[in-house]
């Protein structure tokens, strides 16, 4: 009894919170949002998602997918060969080096930013596309290389080397066996480097000056003073911003889970 | 190896060592040498200030400031964030119908992304329009609304809170994973000498999922000495420096007034930390695999 009550607790705290953004989203400018008000809009209306979809929240959505986009490719592909090579290598320098890039995960991105933003002005790519994927590869990929090295490593090494017999060479093997065996992992980091981009902020907010430029979280944030209190766009939105992200982690969520919780408690 | 493997091996490492070099490991010395060059919005030519940028920042008045808040911060939100992320992970572990469910949508505010997050809870700790005030005063709690993050008596609390909210799931998560681990037929021996649930806990869990929980900590407090989002969006260092840690000290020293010199300082400081963090962090996951190697 007392389980099933603290368990209707928890997703109460939880859940409260979303609800109640979902609810002020749907309701119609006149109505109260607060208690003693009801929590549930009278007479729901999308009128709020029409209005905040607007034109610069358009061209946030498209920043935002163009530049999430391209960094899950990119940095999917380069952590899989990477992870590859880091565990099929008993070579010390090689594990040394594996450390190395892990570690990086931990890095304080305000302290680091300073010295990145003026590569980025050097090289002319301020308030680009490039800018922020290069710099979004760059933090996503230790973490993504981890997270794969993790499956890559519990993978049994006999099927490659009774391929090697038959005379597949490397590159044939990562294709033709790896990589099929290896999919609920490149899923689940995936998914991670989508979660860590989608919402990616200091970045976005140093690198970007104009509104052409600007991805969803920068936006989200300038709208805040821009809409005042008009709560029912801002929560609108927001809704807008977090639908594409949370139905990815729900769709996905099995091979996520299972492949941050390997690595973690593996170690 | 053949040399044509050596030759691909290290083609496949050169894009992520080369980036990382690059863009993770030279900004790290990058910002050591940044905090030597003063430069302001009037004059943004670098001109060498040798130390004393040190002199200014450790004497100016927002240093202890931000040294304190950073550790409040942090260990606030650390101890909060695994004690909930623990309580979750068994009250989800204990087996019953619908669990599943629970455990999925339990992970929903980590995946929020951060400006949502704290755009919701800007609105929840709104005085007359919010959710807190109107929950408190339908209750009689409170007496007037409360500003939460508009006083600065109140407003470290209330960043904290928020950052819990978004950041528990991610230590349940961790944990759940950990008590598969735990050995069934000890626990089932504990209940069956007479332990209640107090007793499996302290004397079973605990202890079994140890490694793990010490590990958890360091890796959440250094991510949450890191996290940005959620302080700038909510109060932006506010009011009065109440609520300014490391990482939003520099974003505004840097790119809200230019002086990139003195927040670079900023910078060689909570580097420094984050080091002694790490250095704690590896000691612990090589002790805890030297522990599992040997049982």
């Amino acid at each position: 009894m007392v389980l099933v009550a603290l368990q209707i607790l928890l997703a109460a705290v939880v859940l409260l919170p979303f609800f109640w953004m979902l609810s002020v989203s749907l309701k119609p400018p006149e109505e109260p949002f607060a208690i003693p008000a009801r929590l549930w809009p009278e007479s729901p209306t999308l009128e709020n998602y029409k209005s905040a979809f607007r034109p610069e929240f358009r061209t946030y959505f498209v920043n935002s997918l163009v530049v999430s986009g391209a960094t899950v490719l990119i940095t999917v592909s380069l952590a899989l060969l990477a992870a590859y090579c880091f565990s099929r290598t008993k070579l010390l320098v090689i594990s040394a080096l594996l450390s190395l890039v892990v570690l990086a995960q931990m890095f304080p991105h305000a302290a680091i930013i300073i010295p990145i933003y003026k590569m980025m002005r050097a090289a002319d790519l301020l308030n680009t596309h490039a800018s922020l994927i290069i710099a979004y590869v760059s933090v996503t990929l230790p973490v993504a290389v981890w997270m794969l090295h993790g499956f890559l490593a519990k993978l049994p090494i006999s099927l490659e080397e009774a391929a090697s017999v038959d005379g597949a060479g490397p590159v044939r093997i990562f294709w033709q066996i790896v990589l099929p065996l290896t999919r609920p992992g490149v899923i689940a980091t995936a998914v991670y480097v989508l979660i860590v981009t989608w919402q990616e902020f200091l970045f976005a907010l140093s690198f970007t000056s104009t509104r052409e430029m600007r991805t969803l979280p920068v936006g989200l944030n300038d709208f805040i003073g821009q809409y005042g209190i008009r709560y029912g766009e801002l929560m609108a939105s927001s809704m807008m911003v977090s639908v594409p992200v949370i139905a990815v982690f729900f769709l996905l969520q099995r091979y996520f889970v299972a492949g941050l919780t390997a690595g973690a408690v593996k170690g | 190896m053949t040399r044509h493997d050596r030759w691909l091996l290290w083609l496949c490492l050169a894009p992520t060592v080369l980036l990382l070099s690059v863009l993770m490991y030279y900004p790290m010395i990058g910002t050591i040498i940044e905090s030597f060059y003063q430069t302001s919005f009037i004059d943004p030519e670098p001109t060498f200030a040798g130390w004393a940028l040190y002199e200014q920042v450790l004497s100016s008045r927002d240093f202890p400031e931000i040294v304190r808040n950073s550790l409040i911060w942090t260990v606030g939100v650390v101890i909060l964030q695994n004690m909930l992320g623990l309580a979750v992970a068994l009250l989800l572990n204990v087996g019953m119908r619908g669990q599943g469910v629970l455990r999925a949508l339990v992970m929903l505010p980590w995946v929020l992304p951060g400006v949502v997050a704290a755009i919701l809870w800007r609105f929840m700790y709104d005085p007359q329009l919010g959710l807190i005030n109107s929950l408190l005063l339908h209750l009689g709690l409170v007496e007037n609304n409360a500003a939460w993050l508009a006083d600065s008596g109140t407003a470290m609390a209330a960043v904290i809170v928020a950052a819990v909210w978004k950041g528990f799931p991610f230590s349940t998560l961790i944990f759940l994973a950990a008590l598969q681990g735990v050995d069934r037929e000890q626990l089932e021996a504990a209940t069956i000498d007479g332990a209640g649930p107090f007793r499996r806990l302290v004397d079973v869990i605990l202890p079994a999922i140890r490694d793990v929980m010490l590990v958890n900590v360091v890796l959440t407090t250094i991510l949450t000495f890191n996290y940005f989002d959620m302080i700038w969006v909510l109060t932006r260092g506010g009011p009065q420096n109440a609520t300014h840690i490391f990482p939003t000290q520099i974003f505004e020293t840097g790119f809200g007034q230019f002086r990139f010199g003195e927040a670079a300082t900023y910078g060689v400081f909570s580097i420094l930390v984050l080091a002694v963090l790490v250095a704690v962090y590896v000691v612990l996951q090589r002790a805890s695999a030297n522990r599992r190697r040997t049982s």
